[in-house]
């Protein structure tokens, strides 16, 4: 079959018309496409400096389908390399995480130090082996481009890509508001929670910005934030939630809104005024003297972040961080952790993690019908009756060039903006990432 | 009067929980908890440790008493989660059981769970395996069961794990 990637999305905007195309839900000619060129043809999320942060400890993870190892050098150098043998392909590390002076392949014992240096080649003199073999280098083969944005770890597979400074753009306004909470930096709350559901990974990708299903979706886990509030329910698991009115229908003014920057990064924010079951409310007056008092309301509001394709950042009834992995076009790995500020109270922590696992855990209230509602999605992408999804013309109007006042307000410069009361929604953040894959994909075009 | 837990008796009542799970005859399960019930399923922290402080670690469900079980039962029957219905046909088989403590009006057991799913519209079948442990207080002339850690083993989830699932 060939595909006409092009005629996928109709991005049509002076006649208003956004759509897009069920067939990239689901044919795996696309699939095998999009991992060649967005998650094994750029930039994409590693991990955090926290996961390695003494000498010689390492991490493992995923840049698409291939296996990565994240290492830190005796020197204190963070190092990302393919997690494969040069000899024969076996992973060298074996475990999501460890230290380890040197990596032993398993197979055939080749040994690599933790800056990725090949230290020992098992029986080399005996080995007959040619001078333009002894010459060339055996070490690991690090990622062709591997950079740090204050903790957060970005790899890419190949060379030719902008610097992650370009890359993250104005995005990286945002990514400062989860780690300076107040300022001692962030860590993974040890027990990452890792789950699958059975359709397209981009389902994922939208839901984390869909505003308009929450009401829809979730009104069982809305129901029992009421019970909680009447003193029905649990009580120690209060949450931020009751303080929220952007998910009350009848909210009046601005709720919320969008952001959208370059290279398909989002942000959608719903307005929380800082309450005493938010986690960082103790903290309120020191991230104010840090960020600015827009800077704090920002922190305080609801804010689910994605740095395209597969990072996503949701801080609302807690603080999730979340790693897109796609298995296959029907398939999806989804790892995931809370984050929290590393100085935080053992009672805000308490308070975080409760709210957490309640919200977004797989065995939780609310995550669990998202994913059921992916699955029922990637049923009816097998249509071709009408291929178009009507999913995306939410706040054509609204959506309007550059920033406004609370983008200004903290030196945020996004592309597109829109501002938003409870009922709005916008869908057109979703432009926004598949402008980027239509980009992306061209390459294979 | 005090009441001595036999291994025939911690048998009884957990295979009793496992049919009011499975028939989702959930009040009833409910009455099998004491009031200030401690209902835990941790998460892992790497390959082969489980989460053991709930207060700073992450778990997949804490619960510090029933009043958080209620919540999710009422959850699974409000016909406002989609994820809840149609309700997934589930089979609990418990073994291994094991008295390893039993003192007046207390003890605890250990026992081996695997649960069989059937996800009826997705026509699909999951199953969930590990450990359990119950401390059981003995309560009005009745063995109840105070706090239930729940070990899962296979903790990749397949979409969704419930209370009737685990």
């Amino acid at each position: 079959m060939t595909i006409d990637l092009a005629g996928l999305i109709d991005d049509r905007p002076e006649d208003g018309v956004f759509r897009v195309d069920r067939a990239i839900f689901r044919e795996p000619g696309i699939f095998d496409l999009e991992m060649r060129h967005i998650f094994e043809g750029g930039w994409v999320f590693l991990g955090l400096a926290s996961q390695a942060s003494a000498p010689h400890d390492f991490f493992t993870t995923h840049a698409g389908r291939v296996p990565v190892l994240i290492t830190r050098d005796g020197d204190g150098q963070l190092h990302a390399f393919v997690n494969s043998c040069p000899h024969k392909g076996a992973q060298v590390a074996q475990t999501r995480a460890g230290n380890a002076r040197l990596h032993v392949c398993p197979y055939h014992s080749w040994t690599f130090d933790s800056a990725g240096r090949n230290r020992g080649l098992k029986w080399q003199r005996a080995g007959c082996y040619s001078v333009a073999f002894n010459d060339g280098d055996h070490g690991l083969t690090p990622l062709p481009c591997f950079e740090e944005y204050r903790g957060f770890l970005f790899g890419s597979l190949v060379a030719a890509v902008p610097t992650l400074a370009e890359h993250l753009g104005g995005a990286a306004r945002f990514l400062d508001f989860v780690v300076g909470q107040p300022d001692a930096g962030l860590e993974l709350v040890p027990g990452a929670v890792t789950f699958t559901y059975d359709a397209n990974w981009k389902l994922q990708l939208e839901n984390c910005s869909d505003a308009y299903h929450f009401t829809s979706t979730h009104p069982s886990y809305v129901k029992i934030m009421e019970r909680r509030q009447k003193g029905e329910g649990a009580v120690v698991v209060r949450s931020i939630w009751e303080q929220s009115q952007s998910w009350r229908e009848d909210a009046e003014g601005i709720q919320g809104g969008s952001y959208s920057f370059e290279y398909g990064h989002v942000l959608n924010w719903g307005r929380i005024v800082p309450a005493d079951t938010h986690p960082l409310y103790d903290h309120a007056e020191a991230i104010a003297a840090r960020h600015g008092e827009a800077g704090r309301d920002w922190i305080f509001n609801m804010r689910n972040l994605t740095i395209f394709p597969n990072l996503q950042i949701a801080e609302n009834a807690s603080s999730q961080l979340r790693v897109i992995q796609p298995l296959d076009v029907g398939r999806t790995l989804m790892r995931t952790w809370c984050i929290a500020p590393k100085a935080e109270s053992g009672t805000a922590r308490h308070q975080r993690i409760r709210q957490y696992e309640d919200f977004f855990n797989p065995s939780g209230m609310a995550t669990p019908d998202d994913t059921v509602a992916y699955e029922s999605c990637q049923r009816g992408h097998a249509s071709r009756v009408d291929p178009w999804l009507q999913g995306y013309a939410r706040g054509m109007t609204a959506s309007r060039e550059g920033g406004n006042s609370l983008s200004e307000a903290i030196g945020a410069a996004p592309m597109r903006s829109v501002l938003a009361d409870s009922q709005l929604c916008d869908e057109t953040l979703y432009h926004n990432y598949y402008r980027e894959w239509a980009r992306r994909m061209a390459a294979a075009a | 009067m005090t009441a001595i837990l036999s291994r025939s008796d911690a048998e009884d009542l957990l295979y009793r929980e496992a049919a009011l799970l499975d028939e989702g005859a959930w009040d009833e399960w409910l009455s099998l908890y004491t009031e200030d019930a401690l209902f835990w399923m941790p998460a892992w922290r790497d390959e082969n440790t489980p989460t053991s402080d709930p207060q700073s670690e992450l778990s997949l469900i804490y619960y510090e008493g029933r009043r958080g079980l209620e919540d999710r039962v009422f959850r699974a029957r409000s016909g406002q989660s989609v994820a809840s219905h149609p309700r997934p046909r589930c089979l609990h088989c418990i073994s291994n059981v094991r008295l390893i403590e039993s003192a007046d009006n207390s003890a605890e057991v250990a026992s081996a769970f695997t649960v069989f799913l059937h996800d009826v519209r997705a026509d699909r079948t999951h199953h969930f395996f590990g450990r359990y442990r119950h401390t059981l207080r003995h309560e009005e002339g009745l063995w109840r069961i105070a706090r239930k850690h729940i070990l899962l083993l296979n903790d990749t989830i397949p979409t969704v794990v419930d209370f009737y699932s685990i």
